[in-house]
């Protein structure tokens, strides 16, 4: 599974990196390193919507650093089936 | 404003330029419909059929140098970008009878088309392009080489053949294949395919006063004239960094830690690969991913450097600036690695010196943070030279064979090679650029005309060994040179 974190500079500012390393935690706690890959992308012009845009599948996230847990719990973690 | 004499280089430089200009004046989104009209004012059209189309034209570049795709809603997340609007769809057939044709008797290109798709008329010899296969067997054949062969520029120039056309005949990029090598970007005549750009994000940031630090690709020594080291890190600081890192210092690492790498790999009998050139990586990754673990752990200088400005200052935000395509694909491969933030091209720091009104100087001050041997990273052959002086500074001797590959196409031979496991050497050191990263698709100006600028420049710098170099700066500041 791919999870492509937007990194221009307004995600930046709202915590891109900090986003990236708490997931990079988390995967390496459940050990799911060979099932998730985690990617960077250009602006995905939502700068003026809250939190750091974040797709998976196709599919649009905002997400504020502090909910990464919760993130991982609701949508990757359910669709990784797990 | 553009005049009619206005080279593809001109209009991509333009659109740079005013973008750059209004992401410094915080004015970009009341300003970005007005560029077109800025750049193309009219009445009478220059380079297209129309100031329409060439308006439309300049509004997907302005896009794409934003760092967006150039058609909203048409996205894919490749750095490679088509510019549809800007794509003659180039009307060619591969292979064409010319003038040169003697309408001769012996019918050799007949007889060598194994599909039968040639017919002698009344004039000359004639192909139909609904038969004709593309093997240019007619073209060998023909004793008066009137028999041109017309690939479009694009497709030529892909080492790794990802560029195909739709139905209107215009380019499409397969994302899957490409290695970002910029190759089809530098050799479009008319400027219909771009890379993205991280331009506006890094001009932002530098607005809200963080710490924003250059890393400056020694391939950038000469592209801007006669300019020192330590001019550039003066222009560099008025645009807004807080300061700039050579990347040659980067390179000293690399070659350190490679020869480490390769010395065990040698003894162990391991063929391994160089891993500082991104769309070499990325070629292995792609068209030879059996190979990946023959790939150097050690990572690029690029990253090197951002993994020591950050010990060195931490929470720096760090920018690449180099000749170089690919990185930007680096970036956003590796933002697990702690590498760069952001990759720019000198093409892209040229229109930022122009945006915010700043002349390059020339003084007598210099500043050296790499060795010669970091330097000349940039040049084919630079690597293998630079692993192997730090084989001569540690004392070890090595006899160890490298296979130096000079461009993408060398590239792709030497790993088939080591694929069936008949490469003679024992490394490959894989460039994808012809030349080495000097003559990279970002660059402002050819090698040729960079090169007697960059070999004064080079010949001003001290023989400082590459151990010396790197040893007082890993003292002071731990950090692994290793993919995590």
């Amino acid at each position: 599974m791919e999870i492509t974190i937007c990194i221009g500079s307004s995600c930046h500012l709202k915590g891109a990196r900090d986003i990236v390393s708490k997931l990079e935690t988390i995967i390496a706690e459940k050990n799911l390193a060979d099932k998730i890959h985690l990617k960077g992308a250009f602006c995905m012009g939502k700068c003026s919507i809250e939190g750091v845009s974040i797709k998976l599948d196709e599919e649009l996230f905002y997400l504020k650093p502090e909910n990464t847990e919760q993130f991982f719990q609701d949508e990757i973690l359910r669709r990784l089936g797990a | 404003m553009l005049d009619k004499d206005a080279t593809i280089v001109d209009v991509k430089h333009e659109v740079l330029y005013q973008v750059a200009k209004h992401a410094y004046l915080k004015d970009l989104d009341e300003k970005r419909d007005q560029i077109p009209y800025d750049i193309i004012p009219g009445p009478q059209a220059n380079f297209r059929c129309c100031i329409y189309k060439e308006r439309e034209i300049i509004r997907q570049r302005v896009r794409v140098a934003e760092g967006r795709s150039p058609i909203q809603d048409k996205e894919n997340s490749n750095i490679v970008q088509v510019v549809e609007s800007a794509c003659e769809g180039c009307p060619i057939n591969r292979f064409v009878v010319t003038d040169n044709c003697q309408h001769c008797m012996s019918r050799k290109c007949q007889q060598a088309c194994n599909f039968h798709a040639i017919t002698i008329e009344k004039n000359k010899a004639v192909i139909d392009t609904q038969i004709c296969k593309e093997c240019g067997k007619c073209a060998q054949a023909c004793p008066y080489n009137a028999i041109a062969d017309l690939m479009r520029p694009c497709k030529r120039s892909c080492p790794v053949n990802a560029i195909t056309m739709d139905e209107n005949k215009i380019v499409v990029v397969d994302e899957e294949k490409c290695i970002h090598c910029g190759q089809c970007i530098k050799n479009c005549p008319f400027g219909a395919i771009m890379d993205r750009s991280f331009m506006v994000s890094v001009i932002d940031l530098i607005n809200q006063g963080l710490p924003v630090y250059a890393m400056f690709a020694p391939a950038g020594e000469g592209q801007f004239g006669n300019v020192s080291m330590a001019d550039l890190a003066e222009a560099i600081k008025e645009l807004g960094f807080a300061d700039m890192y050579e990347v040659s210092l980067g390179g000293d690492m690399v070659a350190d830690s490679e020869a480490r790498e390769w010395l065990e790999a040698y003894q162990e009998g391991k063929k391994m690969t160089t891993s500082c050139c991104p769309a070499f990586v990325t070629m292995v990754k792609k068209h030879f991913p059996q190979l990946e673990d023959h790939v150097s752990t050690t990572v690029s200088p690029m990253s090197a450097m951002a993994r020591f400005i950050r010990a060195k200052h931490p929470g720096a935000i760090t920018v690449f600036i180099g000749p170089c395509i690919a990185k930007k694909s680096e970036v956003l491969e590796s933002i697990t690695q702690d590498n760069a933030d952001y990759a720019l091209t000198f093409e892209e720091l040229d229109a930022m010196f122009r945006a915010k009104g700043v002349e390059l100087k020339v003084s007598d001050r210099q500043l050296q943070q790499g060795s010669i041997y970091g330097k000349k990273f940039c040049s084919s052959g630079g690597v293998t030279a630079a692993v192997l002086e730090a084989f001569k500074e540690m004392d070890v001797k090595v006899d160890a064979k490298v296979a130096q590959c000079n461009g993408a196409a060398e590239c792709k031979k030497a790993l088939l090679m080591m694929k069936v496991g008949k490469l003679p050497e024992d490394f490959i050191e894989g460039m994808a650029c012809e030349g080495g990263c000097v003559n990279g698709p970002g660059s402002i100006k050819p090698e040729m005309q960079s090169r007697k600028d960059r070999a004064a420049l080079f010949s001003k710098a001290d023989d400082r060994g590459i151990i010396d170099t790197i040893t007082p700066y890993y003292e002071k500041f731990p950090f692994s040179l290793h993919r995590k």
